[in-house]
């Protein structure tokens, strides 16, 4: 989750987040270097007594500032395609969860082996214990096993919704009628908070997500519990 | 009236089209390529600028006698002007003096009010606003709460890497 006064992004939980970061601030940086040699040469225009009326053309110039900046987007392009094929590679997930937005809720399915589904409520603020974070916190976590690759089919019932954990680099849209599938391996154990991320209603600022990565066992413990109670 | 309008009809019409004052030689010369014929078809104006030193037209096109006897004193030898009498020409030339033109204003003091007046402005809403439209703080922002959050934070290793947890020592119990 986000902590105070947070600038950047948050700590990668995945490896794609982390290849997502490293690009960023290869971007950035880029970006801050145009963004100086504009500032200067605005103010280098603006400060000086010097005036030139009679200039038509100037043939190297034009050169320049038409190679560069297309040698600048290669240099920006060829980056982003890696990561992009990256996210796409074949990956064999070990499991493969249905997420499915409501108004407003999120309803998890995990039908690999048994009928496991449960609603995910965020928890009002009210009702919030003590340490507990305001509009974060939902009465059931989504569980996975760390360091496993997990495929998640993201759907809606109703509107569309959006499920997006930034930590693991993870935002799929919730289209009604639809299948969209994503997938991820958190490289860490943790709970990894993400909010609903298109407008559906009202209460669309009050369904986040919460993403438990624990060791195997763990999980197959909870997930023997979470059928147990159903 | 329509015979002034039809007066100033001929008069513009009767404008001749000025041409560039370069010849093309001299702009092949300069621009190392073929530059194509300018024409200028815009009414003569005076202005003040301190880049373009001189105008189209000189500042004072209605001349008194007085004015006029002087013009004709200045085509003999200028060592015969007194220095009212240059002062006078050039006033007759130009409306204001290179000094006169570039002379700062109180302008930007005037922005600079305006900026501040407005910022107060707003700052006033705003506090206005606070105490009479604001619901009351959740009580997760009183400074139990908030302390008790950061502990579960740090216990829950949020961005152990970078961010919040890497920047406590675990051992010591403290910042680093």
């Amino acid at each position: 989750m986000a902590h105070p006064s947070q600038l950047g992004f948050q700590d990668a939980a995945s490896p794609v987040m982390e290849e997502l970061l490293h690009f960023h601030d290869h971007a950035l940086m880029i970006v801050f270097l145009i963004s100086t040699l504009v500032l200067y040469i605005i103010v280098a225009m603006v400060t000086t007594k010097l005036t030139n009326k009679f200039i038509l053309d100037s043939q190297e110039i034009e050169i320049i500032w038409t190679l560069l900046p297309a040698i600048i987007l290669i240099l920006i392009a060829l980056p982003s395609l890696r990561i992009l094929y990256l996210m796409d590679e074949i990956n064999d997930p070990h499991l493969t969860i249905k997420a499915m937005g409501h108004q407003w809720y999120w309803s998890y399915e995990y039908t690999d082996y048994e009928d496991l589904g449960f609603d995910s409520y965020m928890v009002p603020t009210q009702d919030l214990t003590p340490g507990q974070f305001r509009l974060l916190e939902t009465d059931h976590r989504m569980v996975i096993p760390v360091e496993s690759p997990i495929r998640v089919l993201v759907s809606a019932e109703d509107v569309l919704h959006s499920w997006a954990v930034p930590s693991l680099g993870v935002k799929m849209d919730a289209v009604p009628g639809r299948l969209n599938q994503t997938a991820f391996i958190t490289s860490r154990p943790g709970v990894f908070y993400g909010q609903c991320s298109e407008i559906c209603g009202a209460n669309h600022s009050f369904m986040p997500i919460v993403v438990e990565a624990v060791p195997l066992e763990h999980f197959e413990n909870w997930s023997f519990i979470m059928l147990q109670d159903a | 009236m329509l015979r002034q309008a039809a007066g100033h009809m001929r008069g513009l019409l009767a404008r001749r089209a000025s041409v560039a004052v370069t010849s093309s030689a001299v702009r092949m010369a300069s621009q190392g390529h073929e530059v194509s014929e300018t024409v200028d078809m815009s009414r003569p104006m005076y202005y003040d600028r301190a880049d373009v030193p001189l105008p189209d037209k000189p500042y004072k096109d209605l001349l008194t006698d007085a004015d006029k006897s002087l013009k004709q004193k200045e085509k003999g030898p200028w060592t015969q002007l007194s220095k009212e009498e240059k002062i006078a020409l050039y006033r007759l030339m130009f409306c204001q003096t290179y000094p006169e033109m570039k002379q700062k204003t109180s302008e930007w003091k005037t922005v600079l009010g305006g900026i501040f007046f407005f910022l107060g402005f707003t700052g006033l809403v705003v506090w206005w606003q606070r105490i009479y439209v604001y619901p009351p703080l959740p009580k997760t922002f009183e400074g139990d709460s908030q302390a008790m959050q950061l502990k579960r934070m740090l216990d829950m290793r949020v961005n152990p890497v970078q961010g919040f947890a890497a920047k406590w020592d675990y051992e010591k119990g403290q910042w680093k």
